[in-house]
């Protein structure tokens, strides 16, 4: 449904996106993940045709975007970062002015703007000005218009940016039921809205793709250690050579930030390699030495940490160099 | 084109623009009108048009200013840009908009031109080629201005920059007998956009002036489509120079 093929935006000399490939196929919800100013609206803006690409290509249901403007974006609905809303005009009307220019036919106007405000809730603010609307409603009212016309592709720029938790839960769920018709892209610095949401997950760092996989593939194969706590009693500079001689044991720190109010309860944080299971070795060796095990927990490596040691690891090669 | 030429007629008469712009082309023209051609006793439609061609160089920035610079502004415009439509559609169909609330406030200044009509012996020739002229003007006047708005994101810069044009093209006229060189000077006063004028208030519907005034229009127009369209075809320029290399 969505395909893009080597995109590249330059700035002048900077780089905006630079080789960007991926496809989207029909009902597939994609997620662009990647801090701030990592070239995700550039992206957005490129393939919903706003701006021009300096190389590549994008195709929306088979239509190139730069070749066949018109064709590609009767296919295309586009919820910017910032709604783009008209805000002397009241909601109804507003939809209606999108009716037309998305080629809505007249007779069905009515009832197809009825439909799409069921869908996102607007209902009660039809016939208000859209500049009297919080921002929640701003928001609704611009996914509402990327709705209308029922396009295959929906590209949506940061949509929950700006909402309240209910809102952003509401949002989330909206999406989701979305992506059963719709196949979409959507982006977002929230890890725990891509995982939660997509199908696929697109790591765009520094303009370039950092990784694409689905949010359980990610999580599974960029983990190549286990982590979990351990809370021990008795004091460190004995302990951790102790935990460090294990075998299988990679690493081991003090937890600092669960270590202030019991100092005789000290928390350590282990790292161990996948395939051995250190804790039974780790009790019995302090059990037999007299310092007692009150808690062991393991954390789950998540996609904070994998998209953290994907941007980390661009820093690291920058102090090599 | 229709959609947006309905959402900008909307949006003028939903924001003060609309009413400041009809208001003041009606309340000069009224005062012209009462100190002109009631108290002067004169039976000519001249002296109105004189004080709002005058006044037009300040009033016809204040309607299209909003039209392209507002829509960059709130990034509405990638609204336009993502949607089944073409760039000229667009800017056309705001042309338009802004073209028809200027003919609706002309056509209400009609009025002053029923009683002069009825109260002296002007002919209807005189009367027609003044607003046939003025319409023609405006014409102009609103794709100068509606280029200036496509130029900046800022609805104030975007006021000054038409009035700058205006005033630049009105007091072309004085420059040019400064002028030594005849070709020079011939292609300089082509663009005394005044110049011209006076032949409509004659009476005159001459092709001439005619072809000239929307020429001027058509010229704008086609130049802001150029303007906005360029921001949006970067590729064939980036592919011209890789073919170079």
């Amino acid at each position: 449904m969505v395909e893009v093929i080597n995109l590249t935006k330059m700035y002048g000399n900077k780089v905006g996106v630079k080789n960007v490939s991926f496809t989207a196929q029909k009902g597939e919800i994609i997620g662009f993940l990647g801090p701030n100013g990592a070239g995700k609206t550039t992206t957005m803006n490129v393939i919903t045709g706003c701006k021009p690409a300096t190389e590549g290509r994008v195709l929306i249901a088979g239509y190139d975007i730069a070749e066949k403007p018109l064709e590609a974006k009767k296919h295309l609905g586009y919820l910017p970062e910032i709604p783009p809303i008209y805000p002397e005009l009241k909601v109804k009307s507003y939809l209606k002015f999108i009716c037309g220019l998305k080629g809505v036919g007249r007779e069905k106007r009515e009832s197809h703007i009825g439909e799409i405000m069921e869908l996102v809730k607007i209902m009660d603010v039809k016939d208000r000005v859209i500049k009297n609307l919080s921002k929640g409603y701003r928001q609704r009212v611009g996914l509402a218009q990327a709705l209308i016309s029922k396009p295959d592709v929906l590209v949506l720029d940061e949509p929950t940016v700006g909402l309240d938790p209910k809102q952003i839960h509401e949002m989330r769920s909206l999406i989701k039921s979305l992506g059963k018709e719709h196949t979409i892209i959507l982006s977002s610095h929230i890890l725990a809205e891509v995982s939660m949401v997509c199908d696929r997950v697109i790591i765009i760092k520094k303009g370039e793709i950092a990784a694409i996989d689905t949010p359980e593939n990610l999580s599974k194969n960029m983990a190549s250690a286990e982590c979990f706590t351990a809370k021990i009693k008795g004091p460190a500079e004995k302990i951790l050579p102790l935990i460090k001689e294990i075998d299988g044991v990679l690493s081991v720190k003090l937890d600092k930030d669960n270590n202030d109010s019991k100092p005789e309860y000290l928390s350590y944080i282990i790292e161990s390699k996948k395939s051995i299971d250190v804790r039974t070795p780790l009790f019995f060796k302090l059990a037999g030495l007299g310092y007692p095990i009150y808690e062991m927990k393991s954390v789950p490596i998540n996609l904070e940490d994998i998209f953290l040691q994907l941007t980390a690891e661009e820093k690291e090669r920058a102090e090599v160099n | 084109m229709l959609a947006i030429f309905k959402k900008e007629v909307a949006v003028y008469f939903l924001t003060p623009f609309g009413y400041v712009f009809m208001g003041l082309f009606l309340l000069l023209s009224g005062i012209v009108f009462s100190i002109y051609n009631l108290w002067g006793a004169r039976g000519d439609i001249y002296g109105m048009f004189g004080v709002l061609n005058f006044v037009s160089i300040v009033i016809f920035p204040v309607l299209t200013m909003k039209l392209l610079a507002e829509e960059k502004r709130m990034a509405t415009d990638q609204l336009l840009f993502s949607s089944p439509v073409t760039i000229t559609s667009i800017i056309l169909g705001k042309y338009f908009a802004a073209l028809f609330v200027y003919l609706v406030t002309l056509c209400a200044t009609g009025v002053y031109a029923a009683f002069i009509m009825i109260f002296s012996k002007t002919s209807l020739g005189a009367i027609i080629g003044s607003y046939v002229g003025f319409a023609l003007l405006g014409a102009a006047y609103i794709a100068i201005c509606l280029f200036a708005s496509s130029l900046t994101d800022s609805q104030v810069t975007s006021a000054i920059i038409g009035f700058g044009f205006l005033f630049g093209f009105m007091i072309v006229g004085l420059l040019t007998n400064a002028i030594p060189f005849l070709f020079l000077k011939r292609v300089v006063s082509w663009f005394a956009i005044l110049s011209k004028y006076e032949e409509f208030a004659n009476g005159l519907l001459k092709i001439g002036p005619l072809v000239y005034y929307l020429s001027f229009a058509v010229g704008f127009v086609f130049l802001t489509i150029i303007v906005v369209k360029g921001r949006l075809r970067e590729k064939g320029g980036a592919k011209h120079e890789k073919d170079r290399h």
